[in-house]
């Protein structure tokens, strides 16, 4: 530490001092003061929020100061004034002082009340309103009938008080909802457009396809496009999940909303604002945080009640205390009711929590569709999976084809890929992959029906064709499937795998033998539930050897195969009787059962559909994230019910406190500041960041446990 | 006269200290002259208007402080107050090390987000055009932690009496002022000021020993008074 400087005052720094990064640089201070002030003048930070409340904080307390200062030697009797013309005089000028604090600091408390009252309504504001207004208005009659009872001091501080509250939290949602401005600012956001001479700065929504925009270093790309010059590396956590960076050259895409690295990019754009996924996030996370849950209305309802109940209260206090003690005592009494009254806590409680859970889902590429979600999700004992797309890859692959007489196993995966083409069904996109790789050519079949869990039917050219299930090829359709076939097939099957019969012209001609392996993160993921105490039940379509092979594998106890999609409906609805139940699918076979679970759950290879209306949206390979999200869920339910508890055990000892006379004002003013930050504080720590972690690192076994074990 | 010679060594103590105030709030007095400079002027004499204002109220609140803890009519010479001229002795001299480099490490962990925040938003008072604005980043700017403002807020609470301790902490304030405006207006910080800082240090290293003395030697040396 020898011979450095502080970077600030440029004092030496022998030895100790104060090291603090700042900028990205670290630096060594003299002092605390020294790094605050630095930060002050060089920090490149946001602009803070709610200045305006801070520069009346602090005029309204220069103000306040002073008022303070006359009124403490008057009490200590300091100033020994037996001209009562001094005195006089005295107190006007603390009566002009008190009208400006009343102006500067009351002001905006007195407006909102006013607006709210217009309304019909009683708010927070109305309380500070009524009590500062009560203790002015009988200080200035004080004043001017030459009494002695003058509160300017007490009016002013309270104010104070409440004004420092008020900028906390305004500080403290700026500081939480700072760390969502990026996502919900895609369509506001403004690009460095290239062009003759220097960049112009021009919002994304005022540019074509094909503009030429500059993105720098450490700035988050405004449009998707494709890099046209320079290298960097992108953070596309914000679309994907995934925090590993993706090297960004000339000719590789780019994404609207990931952040660059640093180099320097030219983009040539190809879409903007609501066109981008970063902007189909941005609205859905909108309206995520806008739609409130049963538990924040009833707070809502709770606190419009509380605010007249407290106003009551005041007035019966004052009257009561009135006939005791002198009118003076009785006011001050009344002003420490209104004031302690803390209905703020209420309204702070979970629109905070959630809006914060949400932004860490969404860091970790989950959806959460809104406050209610977490709610319920909180609250679920039992988990049910679909089977395939769902606890198996999404991708399966074809092991194998029975055949029967002379047809080729080549001429079975024409007619089942014609069929196939249409369907998003993990099989039918491994026929045709299948297919593919044969190098086989597809005609499509027209007419093509679905059966859902059951399979389609389709024609080409004369021929009827058909692949599906069993049940649908033999019973439903009435078709022969032949001896070997059969036997075939029941060898397979009896292995668990799946099987798709295919067959035209009322025959069975072969047997598609499909294998999905089971997700590798499906084990550790089923295990983490299992110690958050959650049952777990499996759901499927597909005929019970699979399921029971795929339930023995993972360890399910409680399976059911060969479910419709409306057996699946009755299922859930058996397991709901034991608490709320999530479900958890990709839709395509399991659309009502999403539909009617508490919770639904769509995984990364959902249909689009599913997707867009499920709960919760996991992203791509994400299966793993299911427990992280029911933790957050939980956390967040117990961050909520603590305020709330809070804020009910709060309130009833200060105003039972505040109501005996135990309370002075500007004690009181204290305390009710003190509930609001801690309320706030408390939300604020215990969802703080825990530390990103890597979504697609090598999953291996261990990996869900070391999440849950911080 | 003699009645003043206290406040006229603190008034002292506070332009001494100056050098200390130049390179913490220095800063902040020229963050305020980035703002269009007709009205420099004014927006100088306000905030330094309110860092003062905030002084006092502190040096106020401190005599009130110490008159509780020190009994009324107890006078010079007391256990408590002299508990009082010790405390403020000791972080004169603190101080004084600092200003030829010894510091008190210190570590901020979680409080770090507080000053994150309170650093933004400082900062966006001293940028705001509006005259209020200077006014009251001077009335915040006086609660800032600073030793050298608590060690004169200790000497003001060993007054033991609301007034004194006013006066005593509204000496320190005009004693920094001078420093103040030159920052204001000069601006740039003229290099390192090893020189200055040294002889600064050692003004305030006597001072401090000073008060230390007059806390430990028995009262009839004193004649009566802070």
């Amino acid at each position: 530490m020898n011979g450095e400087l502080c970077r600030h005052c440029l004092l030496p720094v022998r030895r100790g001092g104060y090291a603090r990064e700042v900028n990205g640089e670290p630096s060594i201070f003299c002092c605390y003061g020294c790094a605050l002030a630095f930060q002050v003048r060089h920090g490149q930070g946001e602009e803070a929020e709610a200045v305006g409340l801070l520069i009346r904080l602090g005029v309204g307390g220069f103000l306040s100061m002073n008022i303070m200062l006359f009124s403490l030697l008057i009490y200590t009797g300091t100033l020994e004034l037996e001209d009562p013309l001094v005195v006089h005089a005295i107190h006007w000028l603390l009566w002009a002082l008190g009208t400006a604090v009343m102006i500067v600091l009351g002001g905006p408390f007195l407006v909102q009340a006013w607006r709210a009252l217009r309304e019909g309504r009683l708010i927070a504001d109305s309380l500070i309103s009524l009590g500062a207004v009560a203790a002015y208005g009988y200080s200035t009659l004080e004043v001017w009938n030459g009494g002695d009872g003058i509160y300017f001091d007490t009016a002013t501080m309270v104010l104070v008080l409440f004004t420092l509250g008020r900028y906390l939290e305004a500080a403290g949602r700026a500081r939480a909802a700072r760390s969502l401005a990026p996502l919900l600012a895609a369509e506001r956001a403004e690009a460095n457009v290239v062009g003759d001479g220097a960049d112009q700065r021009r919002p994304v929504i005022e540019l074509a396809p094909g503009s030429i925009v500059r993105v720098r270093p450490g700035e988050r790309v405004p449009v998707d496009g494709i890099v046209i010059e320079g290298a960097s590396q992108c953070d596309e956590a914000i679309l994907t999940g995934e925090p590993k960076p993706r090297i960004k050259t000339a000719g590789t895409p780019i994404y609207a909303g990931s952040l660059n690295g640093t180099g320097q990019l030219l983009v040539r754009m190809t879409a903007a604002g609501q066109a981008t996924r970063w902007g189909e996030i941005s609205a859905y996370v909108r309206r995520a945080l806008a739609r409130s849950s049963r538990l924040e209305r009833l707070v809502d309802r709770v606190a419009a009640a509380f605010v007249p109940a407290v106003v009551v209260l005041a007035v019966g206090v004052v009257v009561f205390w009135s006939q005791r003690l002198s009118f003076e005592q009785a006011l001050m009494i009344g002003l420490a009711v209104l004031v302690v009254a803390c209905p703020c806590a209420l309204g702070l409680a979970a629109p905070l929590a959630t809006g914060q859970a949400i932004w860490h889902a969404i860091e970790r590429g989950v959806l959460v569709r809104g406050g209610q979600v977490l709610e319920s999700l909180a609250r679920v004992r039992t988990v049910a999976f679909d089977k395939t797309g769902t606890l198996t890859q999404g991708v399966a692959r074809l092991e194998g084809v029975h055949v029967t007489g002379a047809i080729s196993r080549n001429e079975i995966l024409r007619r089942a890929g014609a069929v196939a083409l249409g369907s998003e069904h993990a099989f039918a996109a491994a026929t045709v992959e299948a297919a593919q790789a044969r190098r086989l050519s597809l005609e499509p079949a027209t007419g093509v029906r679905a059966y859902p869990g059951e399979g389609a039917i389709g024609t080409r050219g004369p021929t009827r064709i058909a692949v599906g299930s069993a049940a649908l090829l033999v019973g439903r359709l009435g078709w022969i499937c032949p001896p070997d076939l059969v036997v075939a097939a029941q060898k397979s099957a009896a292995d668990g795998l799946s099987l798709v019969y295919v067959g035209w012209n009322a025959r069975v001609y072969g047997v598609l033998v499909f294998v999905s392996d089971v997700a590798k993160v499906a084990k550790p993921m089923l295990q983490a539930l299992a110690r958050q105490g959650i049952s777990v039940a499996l759901l499927s379509g597909d005929r019970p050897e699979a399921t029971r092979h795929v339930a023995e594998d993972l360890g399910i106890e409680a399976w059911q195969g060969g479910l419709s999609a409306q057996d699946k409906v009755v299922a859930l609805s058996a397991l709901e009787k034991r608490g709320p139940v999530a479900m958890v699918g990709d839709g395509l076979n399991d659309g009502p059962a999403l539909a009617s679970a508490t919770v639904s759950v769509a995984v990364g290879g959902a249909t689009d559909l599913a997707r867009e209306t499920a709960d919760i949206a996991l992203p791509a390979e994400g299966l793993g994230e299911l427990p992280e999200v029911i933790a957050l869920a939980r956390r967040t339910r117990r961050t909520i019910t603590g305020n709330i508890a809070w804020a009910f055990g709060y309130n009833f000892l200060a105003l039972a406190a505040a109501s005996t006379g135990l309370l002075q004002p500007v004690l009181a003013a204290a305390l009710m500041a003190g509930s609001s930050l801690f309320v706030l504080l408390r939300t604020i720590a215990r969802n703080a960041r825990q530390g990103r972690i890597q979504v697609l690192q090598p999953i291996t076994e261990s990996l869900p446990k070391a999440r849950l074990a911080r | 006269m003699t009645d003043l010679i206290p406040y006229l060594a603190v008034f002292a103590g506070g332009f001494v200290g100056s050098v200390h105030c130049v390179g913490m709030c220095g800063g902040f007095a020229c963050a305020l002259c980035a703002s269009r400079d007709r009205s420099l002027w004014r927006r100088q004499l306000l905030y330094n208007l309110g860092r003062v204002s905030t002084y006092v109220f502190l040096g106020g609140l401190a005599g009130l402080a110490g008159g509780w803890i020190v009994h009324e009519g107890a006078g010079w010479g007391s256990a408590p107050q002299r508990l009082l001229a010790v405390v403020s002795g000791t972080l004169l001299i603190v101080i004084a090390l600092q200003f030829f480099g010894y510091r008190l490490s210190a570590r901020l962990g979680r409080a770090a987000i507080v000053t994150d925040s309170l650093a933004a938003g400082l900062r966006s008072v001293a940028r705001n055009p509006r005259l209020s604005a200077p006014l009251a980043l001077g009335a915040l700017n006086g609660f800032l932690p600073c030793p050298l403002v608590y060690a004169f807020a200790v000497q003001a609470a060993a007054t033991a009496a609301v007034l004194p301790g006013m006066a005593l902490m509204g000496a320190f304030g005009l004693g920094t002022f001078p420093a103040m405006l030159f920052m204001g207006f000069g601006g740039a910080l003229l290099g390192p000021r090893f020189k200055q800082a040294q002889v600064a240090g050692a003004l305030l290293l006597v001072l401090g020993v000073i008060t230390l003395a007059r806390a430990m030697l028995p009262a009839p040396v004193h004649g009566g008074h802070v």
